[in-house]
């Protein structure tokens, strides 16, 4: 389940600012308390993906290590695309929540 | 241990060496930033467990394989457009340098004619195939792994830009032996030269392409097995 939302879940993790690949896992972590324990490598091809459909833009920096990094940034188009699928994710978990928790109850069709 | 997987995950994406120098880079400072930021301050655990973290790197190649090929069945589609077009400039240079030079038109009889229809519905065939290939490939999301749907969508698109190169090559077959009865018809002069040159941007173009969809078809294809066994 988690892997067809996983656009979802990387744009959110940069909406709060430009990062790496490293600092995007640790967000997504740090945001879902744990939840979200991914195998780390499967973020780089979403980011790579997202970036060729131009919801993300990259730049090479040099870090403070002296080592050269890709930095990631949320483009004005990722951002429309997010807050599209929150939009739809909000609408769908609330469609569960009123069914799993509904307080009508079930009419026997018989 | 951290040189002998990023050795491993290159390998894996050699498909694509740009992209395994640039991930290769960026998965090496993924893994030296969270060896850094590892409590125990055992080096060789901290590497072994960040390689552990970071998963196979032959299952992270599959999803690069579909996001290179995604990439690069646009890139065909988009090469297929501006070949279309430099072989239409070819043609019309060397229709007008005929028209400037006042060339005869040469016994061209019913084959001619024939070979006239035959290019000029071939053409347009290419170009519409072409468009229509372009279009759809462009406007298909890629997805994290090669899907039922996307491995379909990429299907048609193969088929669509084979139709496209077959069109074209039977465009510049026709369009090669139009140019052959005009220069045989004629005495050769140094002026035959645009007329062969113009040909040979052509076929150039024609080569070009149809190489492109072999490569493309073929990685369309292993990507599906390497799909399949991860």
């Amino acid at each position: 389940m988690l892997k067809g939302h996983l656009d979802m879940i990387v744009l959110a993790a940069l909406s709060a600012g430009p990062a790496h690949g490293y600092a995007v896992i640790e967000e997504i972590k740090r945001r879902s308390a744990g939840a979200f324990d991914l195998p780390e490598g499967t973020i780089y091809p979403v980011l790579h993906r997202l970036e060729q459909a131009g919801l993300l833009a990259g730049r090479w920096v040099t870090a403070d290590s002296g080592r050269r990094r890709r930095v990631y940034t949320i483009t004005k188009r990722g951002q429309r695309e997010l807050d599209e699928r929150q939009a739809v994710w909000e609408q769908f978990s609330d469609a569960i929540r009123s069914l799993t928790k509904g307080r009508r109850p079930w009419r026997n069709p018989a | 241990m951290i040189s002998e997987y990023l050795e491993r995950l290159a390998k894996a994406l050699d498909f694509d060496p740009a992209l395994s120098r640039r991930v290769r880079r960026e998965v090496e400072d993924h893994l030296r930033e969270a060896v850094a930021a590892d409590p125990t301050g055992d080096g060789r655990e901290a590497e072994r467990r960040a390689v552990a973290r970071f998963g196979d790197p032959h299952v992270i190649a599959t999803h690069f394989a579909v996001v290179s090929l995604g990439k690069q069945a646009r890139r065909v589609g988009f090469a297929a457009m501006v070949a279309i077009a430099v072989a239409f400039i070819a043609m019309k240079a060397r229709l007008g340098w005929y028209a400037l030079m006042e060339c005869p038109t040469g016994p061209m009889g019913t084959l001619g004619e024939a070979l006239v229809s035959i290019d000029r519905c071939a053409f347009w065939v290419s170009v519409l195939s072409g468009m229509v290939g372009w279009i759809y490939i462009d406007r298909r999301r890629i997805p994290t792994t090669l899907t039922p749907e996307y491995g379909a969508q990429l299907h048609r698109f193969v088929l669509l830009s084979w139709a496209t190169i077959a069109a074209l090559m039977a465009s510049v077959i026709s369009d090669g032996v139009l140019t052959a009865i005009r220069l045989v018809a004629a005495p050769w002069s140094f002026d035959a030269m645009i007329p062969l040159a113009s040909m040979l941007i052509e076929l150039l173009c024609a080569g070009m392409l149809l190489v492109s969809i072999r490569d493309m078809t073929q990685r369309t294809a292993s990507t599906g097995r390497a799909a399949r066994t991860a």
